[in-house]
């Protein structure tokens, strides 16, 4: 049983077709609730927790501990005046914004989510090679940055997109190759290694335990993805202003800011997921997603205690760091999975 | 390799990039134009005069007592450490000697003001480089300060609390005990604030070896202060020209061999554990008697006349602040003129930047501590 089946069941009275289209419709509509509201408690989250490590208080006006006032900036960014820069590539720059949101609802679209107590199952898509579908999701994000960048005809943003992409390239592939050895590991245990609820069930041991080396990595590609300090050279505020999002207003600055706190979020899911055993807890099975929850808000919190307190690393030195030491680590880690998948055995 | 390409790149291929004057780094209204190869800086020309209020000329078409409130608004997060520069030269023109308990309130005042400025400093210096969450625990001890500075003249930034001949008010038992209160909790938070720095192994390695400063170099641009000493050379007029009682007073000065801009970093930090022990002396020694020479009544300031000309110089937290004061035997002082650390420190800004990245330039920049109220007067 999933959510799609209960709505289905739940629609049987107008019929086989109209039900399952409806549930469709319905499950759509509960999902991108669920990323609008992922999205706006990181914010707010992130708000008062940036308050509470500096001494101060964080919003405590509108509504009872201020929990309205996300609502309010959202209906306020809505509403401002969008100004476009006179010299700007129309297309690309308006599609941008778009691009960069569309590949995060589309990464947590593939994500699985694990049981929840009646209503079973949350995970919304069932493909065998969800792994790879998630990771060219999120490298739409830097596409849409890039854009961005290039579109808006300023200078900064120009440097902003430049310093995004020599920062993607330098962390992606050691990212892709510590997942591929945890794929390695999967395959001995089970037929589609490549299905992210498979990777995840055969996780009796979280990988996190076998693969530090790989979970270093990738959480470092996932900074690096959500790009905070200290890997925020892209839109570095001292710098840069704001890097690609510079000439932005408006709803479409919106989407930017919503993009850069889902990824921290989606980021943080994703080495739950991978390395700290996901939706698998010691108790009950049907309380998966509470788990999994519980999981990616203590990296959520662990990334914003690093965005908070280091300084920002030099470009140069973050690709240094990406090519040579990064990438052979992470070779060094696809090697030991090999030998622990297929040499030693244990696992 | 990287030779290769720097002598490979063409003048005529550089970007030019025009950062502020409303730039989130450039500390007020800093504008630089920079002459980008990619990401290297090949040169930096600072504009400067957008926050130019011809403080100078307006304190010539005013008597003596109200240039104070000018000089205020200068290095406006010094406020104290101007006031004193300016009486230096204004008493000595005028011939109206502060008396003893004047200078000492002097001092404690000055110092706890350099210790203010040199949190902000550290703060926004954070800022620069990435730091979220120093800058507030910066601003929360600095916040003590201007407590104190709150009580003995009634506002926080723009004190105007001394005057021709003394001081505004005399130091009673609560502000002592205040003072008291943050030296004895104020040390402690400060190593807290300079660990936070100092074991970040990120702010280390964008601080170290970066931003060489020469000391031929800073001798010749005519650099002072911190930046000065922190190439080595031990510089300080509270000791070379001892003013007001810093004479009686046992501090070092520290400096640093290093030259870059960890070395100023450090020499800061330092500046402000030395200030706390002037402070602490000071307050003990407070002699009793007035804190007000006689002979400058409030009611006859504005008749003070004065003549001759006059050069003082005093160590404010950016450097070597001089006034130079011409009197014509009228109210009003003939010329005034204001030798301002900042932007003796920003000229050797083009020097420091060249040939480093953009990211490292702000680093740099940051590290002149400059305040544009000072720069452009």
């Amino acid at each position: 049983m999933n959510v799609l089946t209960h709505l289905a069941q739940f629609f049987s009275p107008l019929g086989h077709y109209i039900s399952y289209i409806l549930a469709y419709l319905f499950e759509t509509i509960f999902f991108i609730i669920f990323v609008m509201v992922v999205l706006v408690m990181m914010i707010y989250l992130f708000r008062k927790y940036m308050a509470r490590l500096q001494l101060r208080i964080g919003p405590n006006r509108v509504g009872k501990f201020g929990l309205l006032q996300l609502i309010a900036d959202s209906m306020k960014l809505v509403g401002k005046e969008t100004i476009l820069p006179k010299n700007r590539d129309d297309l690309p720059y308006k599609v941008a914004p778009v691009l960069v949101f569309l590949g995060l609802v589309l990464a947590f679209a593939l994500l699985p989510y694990g049981d929840f107590f009646y209503i079973g199952s949350l995970t919304i898509t069932h493909s065998g090679v969800s792994v790879i579908l998630l990771f060219a999701a999120i490298a739409i994000m830097p596409v849409g940055e890039l854009l961005a960048g290039v579109s808006s005809s300023n200078k900064y943003a120009v440097m902003g997109a430049l310093r995004g992409v020599a920062k993607d390239v330098s962390f992606e592939i050691p990212m892709m190759i510590s997942v591929l050895a945890l794929v390695m590991m999967a395959s001995g245990r089970t037929s589609s290694p490549l299905n992210l609820e498979s990777l995840v069930s055969t996780q009796f041991i979280p990988y996190g335990i076998p693969e530090v080396i790989g979970l270093f990595v990738f959480f470092i590609a996932m900074v690096a993805r959500a790009s905070y300090s200290p890997f925020d050279m892209a839109e570095s505020d001292s710098e840069l202003v704001s890097g690609h999002s510079t000439e932005y207003t408006g709803m479409r600055f919106g989407l930017f800011y919503m993009g850069m706190f889902g990824s921290i979020f989606l980021g943080s899911m994703m080495v739950s997921l991978l390395y700290l055993g996901g939706y698998n807890g010691p108790f009950s099975s049907d309380a998966g997603f509470i788990y999994l929850l519980i999981k990616t808000m203590i990296l959520v919190l662990i990334s914003f205690t690093i965005w908070l307190s280091l300084p920002r690393i030099r470009i140069d030195k973050f690709v240094n760091m990406g090519w040579k030491y990064l990438l052979p680590i992470s070779i060094i880690n696809l090697i030991i999975a090999g030998f622990l998948t297929l040499g030693v055995g244990v696992l | 390799m990287m030779q290769d390409q720097k002598s490979k790149s063409n003048p005529d291929e550089w970007v030019e990039l025009n950062m502020g004057p409303q730039h989130p780094s450039t500390h007020g209204v800093l504008r630089l134009k920079l002459k980008l190869d990619g990401e290297i800086v090949k040169d930096v020309e600072p504009i400067i005069g957008y926050l130019h209020r011809n403080a100078e000329k307006i304190c010539e078409l005013d008597y003596y007592c109200d240039a104070m409130m000018y000089f205020d608004r200068m290095d406006y997060v010094a406020a104290m450490n101007m006031e004193v520069g300016y009486l230096e030269a204004a008493e000595k023109l005028l011939g109206i000697p502060p008396p003893e308990r004047a200078q000492w309130i002097r001092v404690v005042m000055a110092e706890l003001s350099r210790i203010a400025a040199h949190l902000v400093w550290a703060g926004a210096y954070g800022l620069d480089l990435g730091m979220l969450t120093p800058f507030f625990y910066c601003f929360v001890e600095r916040e003590k300060i201007l407590d104190i500075f709150v009580e003995v003249s009634g506002s926080r930034q723009q004190v105007n609390y001394m005057s021709i001949g003394g001081v505004y008010q005399d130091f009673n038992d609560k502000i002592i005990a205040k003072i008291e209160a943050f030296l004895d909790q104020f040390p402690g938070k400060l190593e807290d604030i300079y660990k936070a720095f100092i074991n970040n192994d990120i702010f280390i390695s964008r601080t170290k070896g970066i931003g060489i400063l020469e000391p031929e170099v800073a001798i010749d641009y005519g650099v002072t202060g911190p930046m000065l000493r922190a190439s080595g050379i031990p510089y300080d007029i509270r000791k070379e020209e001892p003013y007001l009682v810093y004479d009686k007073i046992n501090f070092d000065i520290p400096i640093s061999h290093k030259k870059d801009n960890l070395a100023r970093f450090i020499v800061r930090f330092e500046e402000m554990r030395q200030s706390v022990k002037i402070v602490k002396q000071a307050i003990k020694q407070i002699p009793e008697g007035p804190y007000f020479n006689p002979k400058s009544k409030k009611s006859l300031m504005i008749r003070l006349r004065g003549e001759g000309e006059y050069y003082a110089r005093t160590e404010s937290p950016k450097g070597e602040f001089g006034v130079y004061l011409v009197g014509d035997g009228g109210v009003k002082p003939y010329r005034i003129h204001v030798r301002s650390p900042s932007f003796k420190n920003l000229s050797v800004l083009p020097v420091l930047a060249r040939d480093t990245m953009v990211a490292d330039m702000v680093a740099i920049s940051g590290t002149i501590d400059l305040v544009f109220g000072e720069v452009d007067r």
